[in-house]
């Protein structure tokens, strides 16, 4: 079987397009050739809410999404995206690879998806024309934020004015000054969508590691035999480390790109953001589970 | 006959006032957001996503009131070069297919509505299925009156346009 | 397999007249089912295809050029017209077109220019004198800029059609079509000038003076600054695009029932109505244009197609011409909207990969699927410039070349200078 998997990831060399494709080796091996995957990037097939969508009624077997889509359908995914809840890179794999990766993907699993990896997508931050040192400095500041409950929350924690877009509209509205700062990871502002050619500054906020994760649809699992299963869990395993080495070498070359373009690294005192943000951890991680869970994290090494 | 045609027209007449009503909404929720921006510096985020799911429902309303109103779909096409006997026919088959989709529409929209009606929107504390019910309202109009269409066409009739 | 059930449906549908969108969507639920996948998915991306920001833009854009339509501005624009180049020879032929042009930067609809400034500008030109194929011609050419200027939503149309191919903002392809456009009305005006010649039509006495043309501006102006509202808006940042679309219609609004006092309430809820129809044919085909786009991507119809062109030539001036001649013949049976959304996943790539500039790509199919608004079969502009004149389509055509002539010229310019559409939004908008 070919399986088909979804991405929105433009570029070829994009570490989740490239740990999929490395997974479908991987694959193709392991089930002497009988299975492999076919990756349709560019959002080709739909955008992440869509493809998750299609994976649920068994239209398509496999897609890669930001976990931010699904917080909706499964409230624990809400946990990876909270604000400042992860201490370093090293903490949010250990908590990923841990029993509360594994609670997430049992969540998942009740509403028709198979959560077969988590994979690195950086940490956010503001970028903007102005720098940003301190939480004063986001008050009342235009930020453009994705389209969802929690990030709107997180940027008026911050106190800043949220003013939530599509992405494809970002970079004319920072051109124009309709917005004066938006957030997202090095490779997204970098050659992703070019933001940097309208904001010079990147504040090193570090906001959110909301990772990636790659789902396989529950209805079409249900049907392949027990060993093929295992087969297909056992490649995208071995897909982790490899899309976490590509990542960083990615992220690395995305920041040395933006720097060298002129990009100014800010560096910020994230307690002050951080102490801000109980409102949004009261709405998005309120119940006792939820509180559980996050505790939980924090007691993570 | 006469009943149904009425209650069709009365249908379309209706539809088409709602599409009015929720277009001048929709130019108000905008404009809101422009204000909402400048004045108070304070964008409402609910703004943009009830302008989007309202353009959904001017669009079932507007597609339905077009299929009424289309008159003789397919004038353009050979249709029109076909003898008068052949050229009915082809004109009844034509308002099946379209009947025919909006009957999909009706099934696959109720499949996703319900699907999706746990599931809240982003911005709304609204029902993700809010946005798939359009396609049951559209497809349900488009079944009427492609229903409509083929028995005027039987009886040599032409469905009057209810409202301009 | 699955692509044969596609292509047939879809020609087969389409050819026994059922209506396209129509066409589009049962040719999809067909190939789904051949696929042996859920046909719910037809219907996901139908109403995913409908939710972009951006695409807000459409249902106000059509909305203000209905507005103008019947809110007595076409007539303003006659006169504004009329004072500046109506005592040339062949006058009214040079003012119908400098009017349509306004009058297309105002509406932003072929269609809404050719039945507003026709209605007005064909049967005067009857009257005076001029034959009934030069009025139908002038008209329906001079109206197709008005789907480059500003107000269009076929620009959105085709942003929206990119999306996942390239980035291509609204403004810069805004800024794009401005050169082409300038460089449409001139070649139109060469084209309606040297019929006028041949044929000795007359002149129209002298000229009115400075006086009279600042004073019929200042009567146009009103209904006129809707353009700048929308530059000046969008480039200053105070406005998204679909902001100010929305204000385009609160200005259209004001023009027609505040200042000029034309809009009577039967035109505002006759606008109101039609505008809501539009709209839903055209976001209908969006959204099903969407769920077709998802098997050209599911079947690697671009790649495929692309790779048969470069099995062909690999010269990029052939490509392009290639890509031109295809969507030329798409356009005679095809109108704007499904050629823009249908066919920009399949060629846009292509062109890319021979160094075509999306912004670039952008105006050349706009202005290619102008020419088919009045190419038969399907002339959607032209059948009601023949309507209003009373004249047959193939009464038309016999004079058609020279007006043909001017729209090739300006395709051609557009796809083989990138200047011609890039040097202003990357003055503007800098690269
Ligand atoms: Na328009
Ligand atoms: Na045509």
């Amino acid at each position: 079987l070919e399986f088909r998997s979804s991405d929105v990831h433009n570029s070829e060399e994009y570490p989740t397009v490239t740990a999929v494709k490395f997974m479908s080796e991987h694959l193709k091996k392991a089930s002497g050739g009988k299975h492999s995957i076919k990756v349709f990037n560019k959002g080709a097939l739909g955008s992440e809410k869509e493809t998750v969508d299609q994976v649920k009624i068994g239209a398509l077997d496999m897609t890669r999404v930001n976990i931010s889509p699904m917080n909706s359908i499964c409230a624990k995914t809400n946990i990876p995206v909270l604000p400042f809840l992860f201490r370093s890179v090293d903490h949010l794999h250990n908590v990923l690879d841990g029993p509360i990766g594994e609670e997430i993907a049992k969540d998942c699993e009740a509403q028709g998806f198979i959560l077969l990896a988590y994979y690195d997508s950086g940490s956010r931050s503001v970028y903007s024309k102005k720098p940003v040192k301190s939480i004063a400095d986001t008050k009342g500041m235009k930020i453009r934020v994705q389209q969802s409950d929690l990030w709107v929350g997180v940027a008026t924690a911050m106190g800043a004015n949220p003013t939530p877009m599509p992405a494809g509209e970002v970079l004319t509205a920072l051109k124009t000054g309709l917005v004066d700062a938006a957030e997202n990871n090095y490779p997204s502002y970098g050659s992703g969508f070019r933001h940097f050619e309208a904001a010079k500054y990147y504040n090193k906020t570090e906001h959110s590691m909301a990772p990636e994760v790659l789902l396989f649809s529950k209805l079409i699992w249900d049907k392949l035999p027990k060993a093929e299963q295992d087969m297909v869990r056992a490649a995208a395993k071995a897909s982790v480390p490899f899309n976490r080495q590509a990542w960083a070498a990615y992220e690395k070359k995305e920041l040395d790109m933006v720097k060298a373009a002129g990009t100014e690294i800010v560096e910020v005192d994230k307690k002050s953001f951080q102490d801000a943000m109980t409102p949004v951890y009261d709405k998005f991680a309120g119940t006792p589970d939820m509180k559980r869970l996050v505790k939980a994290v924090m007691d993570t090494k | 006959m006469l009943f149904y045609t009425r209650f069709c027209a009365l249908l379309s007449k209706l539809s088409l006032m709602l599409a009015v009503a929720g277009l001048i909404v929709l130019i108000a929720c905008v404009q809101y957001q422009v204000v909402g921006r400048y004045v108070f510096n304070d964008t409402p985020t609910w703004a943009e996503a009830l302008a989007l799911l309202l353009v959904l429902y001017i669009t079932a309303l507007g597609v339905a009131v077009g299929v009424r109103d289309a008159g003789h779909i397919g004038m353009d096409s050979i249709v029109s070069l076909l003898p008068e006997k052949f050229r009915l026919k082809l004109e009844i088959v034509i308002h099946l297919l379209v009947g025919l989709f909006g009957a999909l529409m009706v099934q696959n929209g109720w499949l996703w509505t319900t699907m999706k009606w746990n599931d809240k929107k982003p911005m709304l504390s609204v029902p993700s299925g809010l946005d798939f019910l359009p396609l049951v309202i559209a497809g349900v109009l488009i079944v009427l009156f492609s229903i409509e269409h083929i028995i005027a066409l039987l009886q040599g009739k032409e469905v009057i346009p209810a409202w301009n | 397999m699955e692509l044969t059930v596609l292509g047939l449906t879809f020609a087969a549908l389409l050819l026994i007249g059922v209506p396209v969108a129509f066409a589009v969507g049962l040719a999809s639920v067909a190939t789904i089912m051949v696929a042996g996948l859920p046909v719910a998915v037809v219907f996901q991306k139908m109403v995913g295809g409908m939710q972009v920001f951006s695409f807000l833009a459409i249902p106000f854009f059509i909305f203000a050029g209905e507005l103008m339509l019947h809110g007595g501005i076409a007539d303003r624009i006659v006169r504004l017209a009329n004072s500046l180049v109506g005592h040339v020879r062949g006058g009214l032929g040079m003012s119908n077109v400098v009017g349509c042009t306004l009058f297309g930067g105002v509406a932003g609809s072929p269609l809404a220019d050719v039945s507003a400034m026709g209605s007005v500008m064909i049967p005067l030109m009857k009257k005076e004198g001029y034959d009934a194929d030069y009025a139908v011609n002038v008209t329906t050419h001079a109206s197709l800029v008005g789907a480059l200027m500003p107000t269009s939503h076929n620009i959105i149309l085709f942003t929206l059609a990119t999306a996942g191919l390239a980035s291509v903002s609204v403004l810069g392809m805004i800024m794009a079509c401005l050169i082409p456009a300038l460089i449409l009305t001139l070649l139109n005006l060469a084209a309606a000038y040297g019929v006028a010649v041949k044929r000795g039509y007359p002149t129209h006495g002298k000229f009115a003076g400075w006086v009279e043309v600042a004073r019929s501006f200042a009567v146009a102006l009103p209904g006129l600054l809707i353009i700048a509202i929308i530059l000046v808006g969008i480039l200053s940042g105070v406005f998204t695009a679909t902001e100010s679309a929305a204000t385009a219609v609160l200005w259209a609004l004001i023009v027609t029932i505040v200042v000029y006092r034309s809009l009577s309430w039967k035109d505002f809820i006759k606008s109101c109505a039609k505008a809501c129809k539009t709209t839903g044919v055209v976001l209908l085909l969006i959204g099903i244009s969407s769920a077709f786009g998802y098997f050209l991507a599911l079947y690697d119809v671009p790649q495929r197609t692309g790779e048969l062109m470069s099995s062909i030539t690999q010269t990029p001036w052939m490509i392009f011409l290639m890509i031109n001649l295809m969507l030329f013949v798409l356009g005679t049976f095809l109108d704007m909207a499904p050629t823009l959304l249908i066919c920009t996943p399949v060629f846009l790539p292509i062109a890319q990969q021979y160094g075509m500039d999306p912004t670039q790509f952008g105006v050349m199919i706009l202005i290619n699927c102008a020419l088919g608004l009045n190419t038969p079969p399907v002339g959607t502009t032209q059948f009601v410039g023949c309507a209003i004149a009373g004249i047959s389509v193939s009464d038309v055509m016999k004079s058609i070349w020279p007006f043909y002539g001017a729209l090739i010229a300006a395709l051609m310019l557009v796809t083989y200078v990138p200047a011609v559409s890039l040097w202003l939004p990357n003055l503007i908008m800098g690269k």
